[in-house]
């Protein structure tokens, strides 16, 4: 009994403790939700049964009736050109953002801060705001635009089918820079500075640095930007309301909204939570991404 | 070195760079002071033709702000309380060894985030029905908000451990520390700067919580300042200068709170602990 | 003596305590709306008036956003929290009533004084029907019309609104500006209830019915919607904008002619600085049958309700403050037995004549429990349409497919 004790002190009892304590929070708190949701995409759920765990059993039905759905296909691209979209203007612009301020000038640090205000905003204050600007005739992105000469006509980014997906990416990305741009220049800062001079000494140009250097020293920094980045972006929900609404003609839905939408407007439960588990695969993919990353760790 | 000028044509750049990605909010503030048609108008005004202050103190009073930035405030502390009590931990650990483990303890963390909480939210509510939680209910989506920043904590913070030297942590234990001691009095205030910062910024994320407290919370004295937001945005009830002034009322403090500690921030987490 | 006062002071406490008793056993009643949330509405304002007027009553009043009105009443229902009343926009009431989560109050209506089914236009009392069985009253009813800006019509040479849908493009076409920022209509054909609530008019009027989407008037009409768009003599916005939204643009002189309803008048006279008046909505040919929109909540109490008897009462309380609502709120009872007081703003007025002739014409949307996926069925085709993915008539064509199905 006193060796346990002594154990939850001093050994690996002690970190038992601390994992498990969270780990049975996020379980309790997140876990129970998933296994509801898995298990109503496989049952006929109707607003009697919503409260109860069992519930006619439906097969695979769910998911053959989501595949059948004449906008599938629709939001499976969408979805991709979303998630991809979004995370590669975040990442590269949050890239080119950290190696930036990363430079000796003056006040690098208080500008670096002010672009992270993006992450303390809320979503829903974010997508009122975006929808604003990005409004066709009154929407002041056009204005600008049109005043810089980069277009003729006025561009309509909420309703015109080539461009909403694309009213979404731009608010998504402005929303994510400064998570991306932070992650990447906390790893940017670990990386000792007598690697560049040396390799200054050795003749590499700027260029060279930072594919020898500091890409490869980035690299878990890089993986958990990406993989937490797919989740925030899978995840993302507040724009779609405010912006586009999924529209026109469903040409800005993606998964996740598309998910809300069958649960919450059209009230199919259990298509809803259907689309939601055909997510879980692409967020699984990202965390084997993300916990591979962690493999290439150096410890300070 | 030889070319002093570049530093300051890298601010100039810096300057146009910011004022660019600030231009949203710049346009939040300037839509809340114009009037209901000017908001209409084509081409819009970059400045207010009569800017009318007056809807902030409207929005103030005829929208009870005080009290939902109040439940703002409660909630997103809670939220802090919980990630941070149970996330530092959980994160030291995570750092503190290299092994199957540790794969299987993030991949949990990272799987568990996998449901957006739109989804996630009704059977968090059935569950805490069950179990008599809607009777408090600012405190259930203490809980169940708090489950979901903990990953993006536990992440962040594993960082900051992964930086405190492992030498310090095990001199500690042969100077006859036990494990409990050595964490409280050398890891823990070695890494407090970061621990700091992430709480900083759970507590600011937190701030905007909105799915779940829209939910489950059902008297509007209770609600937080996201969801008294979403009262505006309703059809035929949309009244934009005032959707504005209150989204200013309600991001402004976060604003300037982050601004004047933006370097802190910053530096805490870029440098490190030690470094 | 002393024994007698004794008894006296036993019979006045027995007394005071019966009559405390039905203070003590008060009933709370839970009534949930959309009112209330950003200006005083109908809900919140009698609920309170009933609360204070009923000792043996406590309304506990909430407003819950319009967006998640139905979401909440459904996970209340399935685990028990259900409120007592409700108040539901009419092509959601269907979802509850047909399940049973709505009370049968036939035959208390049947037996009261104050609620009398004639009294009620026919299109929102459907709504609130099922089976044949009532399951709600309506609260109050609107429809939509054609706002037009004279003045940008005198400039055009145009003396009449328009009769027919391509009296209304042609209209458009000469009223658009560019060079002023005038466009020549608007609408909203948004993805959403309102842009189902703005076209299925145009289906009703050419001979169908949310059965029967794919009509050749329809698919006539909508290609000229989508000439309007393509040509910029609407902006091609009307796909995202409200009805809120959309009718702001005709405020401010940027829209010559708009589609929306009654709820944009009080607003209108205030913000728009020209003459504008209201025309009932064009018919596919001139002298055509006639539709417009049906909008409007509805009352109802739910089935799990634990005090049906104070919940009638209050429902009675409603109906009968209904011939103050137009007056406080601006909006028009669903009652043809209230005579609509004057104004005395001329355009509001004007503008609420032709809406109750309008309303005559207004057809419910359903009522079907699946109502919302019939209306998505709906506003896709139109969008898709309307942006050229598919012509006009595929477009319906997909929409009946679909609608089949969901009817079985």
């Amino acid at each position: 009994m006193s060796r346990f004790f002594n154990s939850m002190r001093d050994g690996v009892g002690f970190d038992l403790i601390l994992v498990g304590a969270a780990l049975l929070f996020l379980l309790v708190l997140a876990g129970l939700p998933l296994v509801y949701n898995v298990l109503m995409s496989f049952q006929q759920v109707d607003m009697f049964t919503l409260g109860s765990l069992f519930r006619p059993w439906a097969g695979f039905d769910n998911y053959v009736a989501v595949v059948q759905q004449p906008e599938f296909w629709l939001v499976t691209k969408n979805t991709l050109i979303f998630v991809f979209a979004s995370m590669a203007g975040q990442f590269v612009l949050g890239f080119a953002l950290a190696v930036f301020f990363a430079q000796n000038f003056p006040g690098a640090a208080t500008i670096r801060g002010l672009f992270l205000v993006s992450w303390v905003m809320p979503g829903l204050v974010v997508g009122a705001i975006w929808s604003w600007i990005l409004a066709g005739d009154f929407g002041v992105l056009n204005t600008i635009l049109k005043a810089l000469g980069l277009i003729d006509g006025t561009i309509f980014w909420k309703s015109d089918p080539a461009y909403s997906i694309w009213a979404v990416v731009i608010a998504n990305i402005w929303l994510g820079l400064a998570f991306n741009m932070l992650l990447l220049s906390v790893g940017l800062a670990a990386i000792p500075r007598d690697l560049y001079e040396a390799a200054e000494l050795d003749g590499a140009n700027a260029f060279q640095r930072f594919w020898t250097i500091t890409l490869p020293m980035m690299r878990s920094t890089i993986g958990a930007v990406l993989s937490l980045g797919l989740i925030g972006t899978l995840q993302q929900f507040d724009l779609f309301p405010a912006i586009t609404e999924g529209g026109p003609a469903n040409t800005s839905t993606v998964a996740g909204y598309w998910s809300w939408q069958m649960s919450f407007q059209l009230y199919d439960f259990a298509k809803g939570a259907t689309i939601s588990v055909m997510m879980f695969l692409l967020v699984l993919f990202a965390s084997i991404i993300y916990v591979r990353s962690t493999r290439h760790e150096v410890r300070g | 070195m030889t070319r002093p000028y570049i530093p300051w044509l890298l601010l100039a750049l810096a300057l146009v760079l910011a004022a660019f990605y600030l231009f949203p909010l710049y346009w939040m503030y300037v839509t809340s002071l114009k009037s209901g048609s000017e908001i209409f108008a084509n081409p819009p005004t970059f400045w207010p033709v009569a800017p009318d202050p007056s809807v902030y103190s409207s929005v103030w009073t005829r929208r009870t702000m005080q009290t939902f930035l109040g439940n703002s405030v409660f909630i997103a502390s809670g939220v802090t309380a919980i990630t941070v009590i149970l996330g530092t931990g959980c994160a030291y650990v995570l750092a503190r060894y290299r092994s199957v483990w540790v794969d299987i303890g993030l991949f949990l963390i990272l799987m568990l985030q996998v449901l957006p909480a739109s989804v996630m939210i009704t059977p968090l509510f059935v569950g805490f029905n069950q179990i008599g939680l809607l009777n408090f209910p600012r405190e259930a989506v203490i809980l169940a908000a708090a489950a979901k920043s903990m990953p993006f904590f536990v992440v962040l913070v594993r960082a900051t451990f992964m930086s405190v030297p492992r030498e310090l942590e095990e001199a500690a234990l042969v100077d006859g520390n036990s494990r409990v001691g050595a964490f409280f009095s050398i890891v823990l205030p070695l890494a407090r700067n970061g621990i700091l910062v992430c709480a900083i910024l759970t507590f600011m994320s937190s701030f905007g919580e909105y799915i779940y407290s829209k939910s489950i919370i059902q008297d509007s004295s209770l609600q937080p300042a996201s969801v008294g937001l979403s009262g505006f945005l309703g059809p035929n009830s949309t009244d934009w200068n005032a959707i504005m002034a209150y989204s200013a009322i309600y991001v402004t403090p976060i604003l300037a709170v982050f601004v004047l500690l933006q370097r802190r921030i910053v530096s805490g987490l870029t440098s490190g602990a030690l470094k | 003596m002393k024994l007698k006062h004794l008894g006296l002071m036993a019979g006045v406490a027995l007394g005071a305590m019966g009559m405390a008793a039905p203070a003590m056993a008060q009933v709370t009643l839970k009534i949930w709306s959309i009112d209330g949330n950003d200006r005083v509405g109908i809900a919140d304002t009698y609920s309170k008036e009933f609360d204070e007027a009923n000792e043996d009553i406590v309304v506990e009043y909430r407003a819950i956003p319009f967006d998640d009105l139905v979401n909440e009443t459904l996970r209340a229902f399935a685990t028990g929290n259900a409120p007592d009343i409700v108040s539901f926009d009419n092509p959601d009431f269907a979802l509850f009533s047909s399940r049973g989560a709505m009370l049968d109050i036939t035959d208390r209506v049947a037996a009261s004084e104050i609620i009398k089914p004639e009294n009620y236009f026919e299109g929102p009392l459907n709504s609130v029907s099922w089976d044949g069985k009532l399951f709600g009253i309506p609260k109050y009813t609107d429809t939509i019309g054609v706002f037009y800006n004279k003045d940008l019509f005198a400039k055009a040479g145009i003396t009449e609104p328009p009769k027919t849908w391509a009296e209304f493009t042609e209209y458009a076409e000469k009223l658009t500006d560019p060079a002023n920022n005038v466009y020549g209509a608007t609408f909203s054909a948004r993805a959403g209830e309102e842009g189902t609530f703005q076209f299925l008019p145009i289906i009703q009027m050419s001979g169908g019915g949310y059965d029967n989407v794919n009509t050749e008037g329809a698919a006539a009409v909508l290609d000229l919607w989508k000439k309007m768009v393509d040509n910029g003599w609407a902006s091609k916005d009307v796909l995202s904008l409200g009805q809120w939204d959309s009718t702001g643009t005709f405020n401010s002189g940027n829209a010559a002619m708009a589609i929306s309803g009654p709820w944009e008048i009080d607003r209108m006279v205030e913000d728009a600085k020209f003459d504008w008046g209201v025309a009932l909505l064009p018919t596919i040919e001139e002298g055509g049958d006639r539709s417009s929109a049906l909008g409007g909540f509805d009352w109802g109490i739910m089935s799990t309700t634990k005090h049906p008897d104070e919940a009638f009462r209050a429902l009675e309380y409603f109906a009968a403050q209904d011939g103050r609502i137009f007056e406080e709120f601006g909006n028009i009872p669903a009652r043809s037995d209230i005579e609509l007081p004057v104004t005395g703003v001329a355009l509001k007025d004007a503008a609420l004549v032709v809406f109750q002739e309008q309303l005559q014409y207004a057809q419910p949307r359903g009522p079907h429990p699946e109502w919302q996926k019939i209306s998505k069925a709906i506003y896709d085709a139109m969008q898709a349409a309307l942006t050229g993915q598919m012509s006009s008539k595929d477009a319906l064509d997909q929409a009946q497919a679909t609608i089949k199905g969901i009817l079985g």
